[in-house]
């Protein structure tokens, strides 16, 4: 009966999650964090050979011998961890959510075995303007342009009571007509290229756009295949990238966060 | 040519699929299942015209319509050879199994839906995108006032070419792909590409491997019977019980990132058993998570069923009869649920289900009242698998290494969360050539149609989240 199951809701303790412990957390994401002063060029070649989506890629300039590692590009599928030899390993924390494309790439310095990328934002920040984001609210509309359906089960989470985005004034709806930000996941396929173009129209401005999972930032798994057309930013304007394959809720969270941020701080 | 079960009975159609042999000839593979191992497989040329079974086997129309997209095999006498696979935006005449799919222009074809006519008779067409974070898709209604009387489903929304992209990479990679068909059921599908090229290759896998998939397949269903039924409760508003099952839910993917690092054991299964072994006191970590979880979803799941406003929307919503669930050779709950006795994990044991006795839940009314109350005890024995399996976990490694060189084949069936899902692998000089992959959405979808027969249009929803099907994976 109904009073039962309200009657055994109410007698658990909250399992919500505080927004100090969700802003930066990946756990489970399996995103990689590369410890510099451990690679070696045989290591990097080992790791560029083993990513199985190009992430992971050697820059060379008349400057520098560069690893670089695109997020976006990122499934998460741990194989740099076992052929890394201890210079990879799964990231603690991760920021580089709801940033601008250029900002989900991070350079190290082979031969100075150092960092060469500008710093990664810090999420203290997206905290400072939560207390400003509450006095509005958000209106996210979901569109999968192609996904595995993992970003949507993962999207889907946001709302159960560990993380409850409604507690940021953010809530989804069913219309995009209704939405301040569309956030896309998935490769966009042939098939339905035109739907989200139409979907991205009927959003009235001003608007974003967030582009979810390693699909919809860069086409992940699936780049190259003759059924997509390619990553959202290849259909429609993109303000910020969330890279995960899937990202977990706390990624999406920080990144949804990180979006308004930068949108407020402009 | 169709086979049959011991009894006399035509076998249950499994999946129909093209590939090409080594002079790019082509061929067509029947897979039917006659209720015992092993399943059986007929093989038939395909570069000539192909006779449609469309009409005895109706379960086989969307498979020939795939196949005649895919591969341009001309299929006789099907009743509907719409495309399937592809819309508007495709040419006529490229086929990218077969041909060069780099730079396909695009198109502007014809795509006629059936129309429904009569006095009264109105269309609603719903999607590809729709309200609520979900998949999409297209539907269209023709409804007499509330009633449906016609329901037309457009698919592949999501095609991704998912197929094609197996090709060329080597058998021990693929399974990385395969988890990313249909992410909510990544493990099964993880786990089933890879038997599919252990089967190949005649490897056995360790059995601390073969276990630990066991666990991981049983959690899979039961963390997905856990959110359909919330899925159900939030159909009909019944929010606190939807929002009970979310965080159900959601304790046991965060009890799977400490057992293994990822939420949906992602990158954990790979051809030859597994990547990494998961610690035996993790592992009880889990078991003590989803004992306490299925505890909770055991009292919840009975409240809601005894709840009056819930039973009144279940009962007798989305009926699909026997003969429609056998016709259309559908499988997993739903077919559980409509009195067809189908379980691969019983019926074509693999792993260590061989040596569990499976109790499969089967009711006859159809209805999406017998659908949850199918989810409900099917999760009841998936956490009494996961528990007596965790309590003799064998020792010893968990990678039988694969040397996948030569020319292998090799198929696989698995009990997903949806219903018997299938790979069939082929590789020529230790590359693939050819993954079909067979989801129990892409058997389950053409159902969907009958059961929302004479129901109100308001009761859709409710019916199609009943079958849970994935479009991912329908669509591939």
């Amino acid at each position: 009966m109904i009073g039962d199951v309200i009657e055994r809701s109410l007698r658990e303790r909250s399992p919500l999650i505080s927004v100090e412990a969700l802003l930066g957390n990946c756990d489970g994401s399996r995103m990689p964090e590369i410890l510099a002063d451990r690679l070696t060029s045989a290591i990097v070649q080992r790791l560029v050979e083993v990513c199985p989506t190009a992430a992971l890629s050697m820059e060379e300039s008349e400057a520098c011998r560069c690893l670089q590692l695109s997020y976006g590009k990122c499934i998460g599928c741990g194989k740099c961890m076992e052929a890394g030899e201890g210079a990879v390993v799964p990231a603690k924390h991760f920021t580089r959510c709801g940033v601008a494309k250029e900002q989900t790439v991070r350079l190290w310095d082979v031969d100075g075995r150092a960092e060469v990328t500008p710093l990664a934002p810090n999420p203290e920040e997206a905290r400072g303007v939560i207390h400003s984001l509450l006095q509005r609210a958000l209106n996210v509309r979901q569109l999968d342009a192609g996904s595995c359906n993992g970003c949507e089960a993962e999207i889907s989470a946001l709302t159960n009571p560990y993380y409850d985005l409604e507690r940021f004034g953010i809530h989804f709806v069913a219309s995009p007509k209704h939405a301040d930000m569309l956030l896309v996941t998935g490769p966009v396929t042939r098939n339905m290229a035109e739907a989200v173009k139409a979907t991205y129209e009927a959003v009235p401005a001003p608007k974003l756009v967030v582009a979810v999972g390693a699909c919809g930032c860069s086409g992940g798994i699936f780049a190259g295949s003759h059924a997509i057309v390619g990553a959202v930013d290849a259909v429609i304007p993109v303000d910020g990238f969330i890279p995960g394959c899937p990202p977990t809720p706390t990624m999406l969270i920080t990144g949804i966060l990180e979006v308004l941020r930068r949108r407020i701080a402009k | 040519m169709i086979p049959q079960t011991k009894d006399g009975a035509a076998a249950r159609l499994v999946t129909v699929f093209g590939s090409l042999g080594p002079r790019r000839e082509k061929w067509v593979h029947y897979i039917f299942d006659v209720g015992e191992p092993p399943y059986s497989e007929i093989t038939l040329p395909g570069d000539g015209p192909v006779r449609s079974i469309a009409r005895e086997i109706p379960a086989a129309a969307w498979h020939e319509r795939e196949l005649h997209d895919q591969y341009g095999i001309e299929i006789v006498g099907h009743p509907d050879l719409r495309p399937l696979v592809f819309h508007e935006n495709w040419p006529d005449g490229v086929y990218p199994m077969i041909d060069s799919v780099d730079g396909v222009p695009w198109a502007n074809r014809e795509y006629r839906f059936l129309q429904v006519q009569g006095e009264g008779v109105a269309e609603v067409a719903v999607g590809p995108v729709h309200a609520g974070i979900i998949e999409p898709g297209h539907f269209r209604f023709s409804v007499v006032g509330d009633t449906i009387l016609h329901l037309e489903l457009r698919h592949s929304y999501t095609h991704k070419g998912s197929e094609r992209l197996f090709e060329g990479k080597s058998p021990v990679d693929g399974a990385m792909l395969a988890e990313s068909v249909s992410g909510d059921n990544c493990f099964a599908h993880a786990v089933c590409y890879s038997q599919a090229v252990e089967n190949a290759c005649g490897i056995e896998v360790p059995s601390r491997a073969s276990t630990i998939r066991l666990i991981g397949l049983e959690l899979e269903r039961l963390v997905c019977h856990i959110s359909d039924v919330g899925g159900l409760c939030t159909d009909v508003g019944f929010s606190v019980a939807a929002a009970y099952a979310t965080r159900l839910k959601e304790s046991l993917l965060q009890a799977s990132v400490q057992c293994c690092g990822t939420r949906y054991w992602r990158g954990v299964s790979v051809p030859g058993g597994l990547r990494f072994d998961l610690d035996s006191t993790k592992v009880a970590g889990l078991v003590q998570a989803v004992t306490r979880a299925s505890r909770d979803f055991s009292d919840i799941a009975h409240m809601i069923l005894e709840t009056p406003s819930i039973q009144n929307r279940f009962e007798t919503a989305g009926v699909l009869s026997q003969e429609a669930a056998r016709d259309l050779a559908v499988v997993g709950p739903g077919a559980r649920a409509s009195g067809r006795d189908l379980d691969v994990r019983r019926d074509h044991p693999y792993g260590p289900y061989g040596n569990c006795s499976i109790e499969v839940p089967v009711t006859h009314y159809g209805d999406v009242m017998a659908r949850a109350r199918i989810r409900i005890a099917e999760a009841a024995v998936s956490v009494e698998l996961i528990q007596q399996t965790a309590k003799s976990l064998p020792d010893g490694s968990v990678l039988n290494p694969v040397a996948a060189q030569g020319d292998l084949q090799g198929f696989s069936a698995v009990e997903s969360p949806r219903g018997e899902l299938c790979y069939w692998i082929q590789s020529r000089g230790g590359r693939l050539t050819r993954c079909h992959i067979k989801s129990p959405s892409f058997q389950n979808w053409p159902a969907m149609p009958l059961a929302v027969e004479g129901n109100i249009i308001a009761d859709f929803p409710l019916i199609n989240k009943s079958f849970n099907l994935s479009y991912s994976g329908c669509d591939r």
